[in-house]
């Protein structure tokens, strides 16, 4: 527990403690180094051991005690060892890389907070604490990425990221709410342990009945796609991977250990935490999903000319691989490429910020604007910056899976399973371990296109700009971070056998789903398949990219500039939905504006136009009748008065009139 | 003289002070004003550590604290019976939480008048009168008494928003004022009805106790609310009507769709400290009465209806929402946000299931904080450069760096970043609204999924302002001169904030303070509603 609360110490001193931003920086290495200590120690007394977990009373609410606590198994203290280990080398490069920084002390701080929440969220023992760290994850990412906040790109990719995140976060959300309401916990060992209340449940009669309650079975569906849709957001598939080629506004140093190794991975690990509420159906929409994204990313990295989103299609695709295995029962295989690819793709990453850094040193110091990114103006590099060079090469080659490297054995879990896994099913799920080994292939491609176009030639930026330019080797700090990194990708780090991948020990520490049978000619047409292939690839690669000799020009071609746009998805996006959202919002205001408050406004004029009668009515009726009467008395009295005159003789008279009239009136009505 | 009364008349007597004392003395109104402020919050927080979470109140007199009964206006109307008003205060854990929010959100008000230039008397006078009314309403547990306060409210804040508003206060100040009015005018009949129907065992005179009238039994038979004769009134069941019409009055206060038009004018056009008081303390004052009054007095016509809140409170975040996106006022923004974030009270309270009607707590508290500190940050901006429109402002990030810390932190803890109290209280109204259909089936799952789609509107509109008015390169409207006049927050201002930040923090990673406090009298309360 400390390990994790060490980062959100780093986060605190960062923010409130004033010292110089180097002091800053050497506490917060102080405190990873220690956090990947503690993960040492725990990872060796828990990993295939008894697991540990611990838990506190959180909130009650009615009956229901909501307890938060950790856990601790094979598969958080592996996580714990990855996210503090790749941390602290990342910590140990941002030295270098960030130097100079007006805002120095709010970097350490967001990434004091980022590693916090990882931690946070693999040890977390329940589904709502993990939901917490998953969003805080989200959060110390969106501050990261919006570090150069001046930027405009920066914080549009932010918030992209952010609201993205947010539409994932809506899953997970829901995938909770479907599991209180069935099993009235969220613990997780309760829910998903060996024999947990989610492997008790079971679908009858179109019921989802477990102990504690029961639901149409349409919603185990349901809760298997939302917990997914989480996955889908956080490590960026298909529909919803378009944040991540924007995320790498941020830093390099923060691309590597956040849009790489690990933040991206939450999702196949939240996957492999949940695993048994998923059913056949969702499984299988797992593994299209993987197999599609990961193929899509690969095509559009092929033509990409910006370093960082080269490899932000690759990390994307990859994790479509791990999808894809953890789709096809591969669970085990999954996290082992989680694993792999964490340390060779956080190394690309890396040496790929050694690069740009070079290269926007130069533009700084001589003041011509160019794209430090833009592979284009780079070349040559490999005599100019050799460590960095050898470094990069290695993680290529891990990354596309040659023997003897990490990615090899993990790479070829995942295809001999989809190919075994195929082999029980029909229809479209024949064609996933195809696609699979397609994209393996392509990946080969663009990966040494890019390492042939940024290493060898010339550097056609003296070329096309006519100038003279200085680089040389990263800094020391940058440069031991980059071949500590290098060891990890091969294969002794994870498996004596350097062709045998069931003998690594991760694969080990997961169950395997043992329900497929082990065919043996898979195992090996298969890596010799790739591997032969890979290597022509990587020659021809060589020929157009490194020779520079004559290659065919694609670039006109419709699938070439629909790869260089995405696919349109992003475009789509923005034009359709997010425009389409900011009209119908729009819309509402002035149908508030109009209706809503037109009634109300419409009710007060109705009221006010009846009193304005009233008054009218008032004034000049129930006024009138009431002067009127007033008036009508007055002129009585006025006629009235005139009778008394004072004289006798008009008294006499009157009194003669009334007497006659009466006598009159008498007379002729014929009664006395 | 007891806790409660002095904390509803404490403010009362300062104005009082205030208004003998010769207007020369003005610059220290203000002072007088948060020396009373501080006291109330000292007395409350006695109240919170003394309060014992056992007792579940609602219904039972013998269940609330701090209880004061005396009777009050007493006439004996011969063949009538007894008119018997009394003085009758106490709390549980509903009322509780909310006297503390008041007392706090009062203190930021305070701390917001500073800005207030003209009539400071007037002013000082009218803002202790309403902490006397709201301080009544959240106390009182006698019908009568309850309408007085409540009615007592209107006064100051017309007032307030009349005389010391923006451009068009004055439109706002009686579009506020008829609103609430309208509301109010059939609430004081059905109060009449509940009394000639409810008799006081005790005395066995008609009476306005309200937790007389959470008892069935006491209803005289045949009478016109009575539960066993079900009457009919204009053709529909007399108690749905009354709970109807007590609904739609606390309904514009929450406010909901589409009763809610009166929100953001008065918003605007308030000042500062008003917007922080009606934001934070007047919605919660609509939806502790449904929960005290609505549901406590007409369980079974909340029953009948509760598909129907649910349904509304859904399109209230939803409406609301989408209202903020369009925006480009920020306070009006905001005024649209509460819309879209009381809609999750309304859902929480709708289901009927404790971690709805805690949710819906939850988030009038956390509301109450966070929309406060909200308003202040508007404050804060509209006190600079009388400006607030989001296109006028590019990048004040790089000149006010930590008043843009405080706007992010009142932000992302307004749209439900977890470690804030918002996201408890949503999460737990949601998840109280999902788990209905198994426990009472009140409400379709449906509802909690549209309503957390808000969650996603609210990160919309907030980032989006974020990204327009703080990020980027500095670009004002009023160019050098606003670049001059925006100085960074100052110590006073801090001091606000921090206060509202620590405790919508403290309340998202230790939700327990609140919910500990109210969770018996939310059980009680489901019982009366829905036994089983």
């Amino acid at each position: 527990m400390l390990a994790a609360f060490l980062p959100l110490l780093t986060f605190f001193i960062s923010l409130f403690v004033p010292v110089k931003p180097a002091g800053k920086g050497a506490a917060a290495i102080f405190n990873i180094g220690l956090s990947l200590i503690l993960s040492g120690a725990l990872f060796l007394k828990v990993w295939n051991q008894q697991s540990f977990h611990f838990r506190i009373e959180w909130v009650t609410i009615g009956d229901f005690t909501l307890y938060t606590g950790i856990l601790l198994n094979n598969l958080s203290v592996l996580m714990m060892l990855l996210v503090s280990g790749i941390a602290l080398l990342v910590h140990v490069y941002s030295t270098k890389y960030m130097q100079g920084d007006p805002y120095l002390h709010r970097y350490w701080a967001y990434l004091g907070l980022f590693c916090f929440a990882m931690l946070g969220l693999v040890i977390a023992d329940n589904l709502l604490l993990m939901y917490m760290a998953w969003e805080l994850v989200g959060f110390s990412s969106y501050l990261l990425i919006g570090f150069w906040f001046t930027r405009h790109t920066a914080v549009l990719a932010n918030k992209k990221a952010f609201i993205v995140n947010r539409i994932g976060d809506l899953g997970f959300l829901i995938g909770i709410m479907i599991t209180l309401t069935q099993f009235h916990t969220l613990d997780l060992t309760e829910l998903f342990g060996s024999n947990g209340l989610v492997a008790n449940a079971v679908v009858k009669g179109g019921m989802w009945q477990s102990q504690a309650g029961m639901m149409p079975a349409g919603w185990l569906t349901a809760a298997g796609i939302a917990f997914f849709l989480g996955a889908v957001a956080k490590s960026a598939q298909f529909p919803l991977h378009t944040w991540l080629p924007d995320a790498m506004e941020g830093p390099t140093s923060v691309s590597s250990l956040i849009h790489a190794a690990t933040m991206v991975a939450a999702g196949v690990f939240l996957l492999a935490r949940i695993y048994p509420l998923f059913g056949d159906d969702v499984l299988l929409i797992i593994a299209i999903t993987g197999a599609f994204t990961a193929f899509m990313a690969a095509t559009i990295a092929l033509v990409q000319n910006d370093i960082k989103r080269i490899l932000a299609f690759s990390t994307i695709s990859q994790l479509g691989f791990m999808m894809l295995a953890m789709g096809t029962g591969a669970q085990a295989a999954g996290l082992f490429h989680l694993v792999t690819h964490a340390f060779f793709k956080c190394l690309l990453f890396l040496a790929a910020g050694a690069v740009i850094h070079e290269m926007a040193h130069v533009k700084d110091k001589q003041g011509i604007a160019f794209d430090p990114q833009d592979i284009r103006l780079m070349g040559g590099l490999r005599k100019r910056m050799p460590v960095t060079f050898a470094t990069m090469v290695i993680a290529s080659l891990a990354l596309t899976g040659l023997p003897l490297m990490s990615g090899y054995l993990s790479k070829d879990s995942i295809l001999i399973n989809a190919f075994e896994w195929a082999e029980g099913h029909s229809g479209l799920a024949k064609l996933i371990p195809y696609s699979a080994l397609l994209t393996s292939w392509l990946t080969a491609f663009y990966i040494s296109r890019l390492i042939f176009k940024v290493f060898f030639g010339e550097l056609r930026l003296e070329q096309e700009l006519l100038v003279h330019v200085h680089i040389h080797e990263a800094p020391s700090a940058m440069k031991y971070v980059l071949v500590v990194l290098a060891v990890f990708c091969f294969f002794p780090a994870f498996s004596l056998n350097p062709f045998l991948f069931e003998d690594a020990w991760i694969l080990k520490g997961f169950p395997v789903t043992d329900s497929m049978t082990r065919v043996n000619l898979f195992h090996t047409i298969i890596p010799l398949a790739v591997n032969l292939i890979a290597m022509l690839l990587i020659f021809i690669a060589w020929l157009w990219y490194g020779k520079q000799q004559r290659k065919p020009d694609f670039s006109a071609s419709g699938l070439f500039r629909f790869a260089e746009g995405q696919w349109y998805i992003d475009q789509f996006y923005t034009n359709v939905l997010v425009s389409g959202f900011v009209s119908v919002s729009r819309l509402v205001y002035r149908f508030d504006r109009v209706v809503v408050d037109g009634l109300v406004n419409i009710f007060a004029r109705a009221a006010k136009a009846l009193s304005v009668m009233a008054a009218w009515t008032d004034r000049n009726i129930v006024d009138r009748i009431v002067n009127g009467a007033a008036y009508l008395t007055g002129q009585g009295g006025r006629f009235f008065g005139h009778f008394q005159t004072g004289r006798l003789q008009h008294y006499f008279v009157t009194m003669l009139l009334v007497v006659l009239a009466f006598f009159i009136y008498k007379y002729y009505s014929g009664t006395i | 003289m007891s806790l409660l009364s002095t904390l509803i008349f404490l403010p009362l007597l300062a104005g009082v002070l205030i208004l003998v004392m010769p207007s020369a003395w003005q610059s220290r109104f203000k002072y007088v004003a948060l020396g009373t402020i501080v006291i109330q919050i000292v007395l409350s927080a006695f109240m919170y550590m003394n309060f014992n979470a056992d007792l579940a109140g609602v219904s039972d007199q013998n269940k609330f604290q701090l209880v004061e009964r005396l009777p009050w206006i007493s006439i004996d109307l011969g063949g009538l019976g007894k008119l018997q008003i009394d003085y009758f205060l106490g709390i549980d854990g509903f009322s509780m939480p909310l006297l503390v929010l008041t007392s706090i959100v009062m203190l930021v008000a305070v701390l917001a008048s500073w800005e207030i230039k003209t009539n400071l008397k007037g002013y000082f006078a009218l803002f202790l009168l309403l902490d006397t009314a709201v301080m009544g309403v959240f106390s009182s547990l006698d019908f009568f008494l309850f309408y007085i306060f409540y009615e007592l409210m209107l006064l100051p804040l017309y007032f307030l928003i009349g005389m010391w508003g923006g451009v068009r206060r004055e439109y706002a100040a009686i579009k506020f004022f008829l609103y609430t009015l309208l509301g109010s005018v059939f609430m004081l009949l059905v109060i009449i009805g509940l009394y000639f129907s409810v008799t006081d065992p005790k005395t066995g005179s008609h009476t306005f106790n309200m937790l007389a009238m959470m008892d069935p039994a006491n209803y005289t038979a045949g009478s016109i609310f009575s539960v066993v004769s079900k009457q009919m009134l204009l053709g529909v069941p007399a108690r749905l009507l009354g709970f109807i019409v007590l609904f739609v009055a606390f309904a514009i206060k929450v406010p909901v769709v589409p009763l809610h038009t009166w929100l953001p004018d008065a918003h605007v056009e308030a000042p500062t400290p008003v917007s922080i008081i009606l934001a934070g303390i007047l919605l919660k004052i609509g939806g502790y009465g449904i929960l005290r009054i609505c549901f406590s007095i007409f369980p079974d016509a909340a029953v009948q209806s509760s598909w129907w809140l649910g349904l509304i409170g859904v399109v209230s975040i939803l409406y609301g929402g989408l209202n903020a996106l369009a925006q480009t006022d920020l306070k009006r923004l905001i005024a649209y946000s509460s819309v879209s974030h009381m809609g999750f009270v309304l859902l929480g309270i709708a289901s009927v299931t404790p971690e709805g009607i805690s949710g819906g707590m939850m988030q009038m508290i956390s509301h109450g904080f966070l929309s406060s500190m909200l308003f202040f940050l508007v404050g804060v901006l509209y006190s600079r450069v009388h400006d607030r429109q989001i296109p006028n402002f590019r990048g004040l990030a790089l000149l006010m760096p930590k008043y843009t810390a405080f706007v992010m932190i009142g932000f992302f803890a307004s749209l439900g970043l977890p470690g804030f109290s918002a996201f408890i209280a949503e999460a737990f109204s949601l998840i109280g609204a999902f788990t209905s259909e198994n426990v009472n089936g009140f409400l379709p799952r449906w509802m909690a999924v549209c309503g957390s789609v808000g969650i996603l509107l609210s990160a919309g509109y907030l980032l989006w302002t974020l990204q327009r008015m703080f990020f980027g390169e500095t670009r004002l409207m009023g160019g050098e001169e606003w670049k001059l006049a925006l100085t960074d927050v100052n110590p006073r201002e801090v001091i606000a904030l921090s206060v509202l930040a620590f405790l919508g923090v403290l309340l998202g990673v230790m939700p327990s303070l609140a919910f500990e406090k109210m969770n018996s009298a939310v059980l009680e309360l489901i019982r009366l509603v829905n036994p089983q």
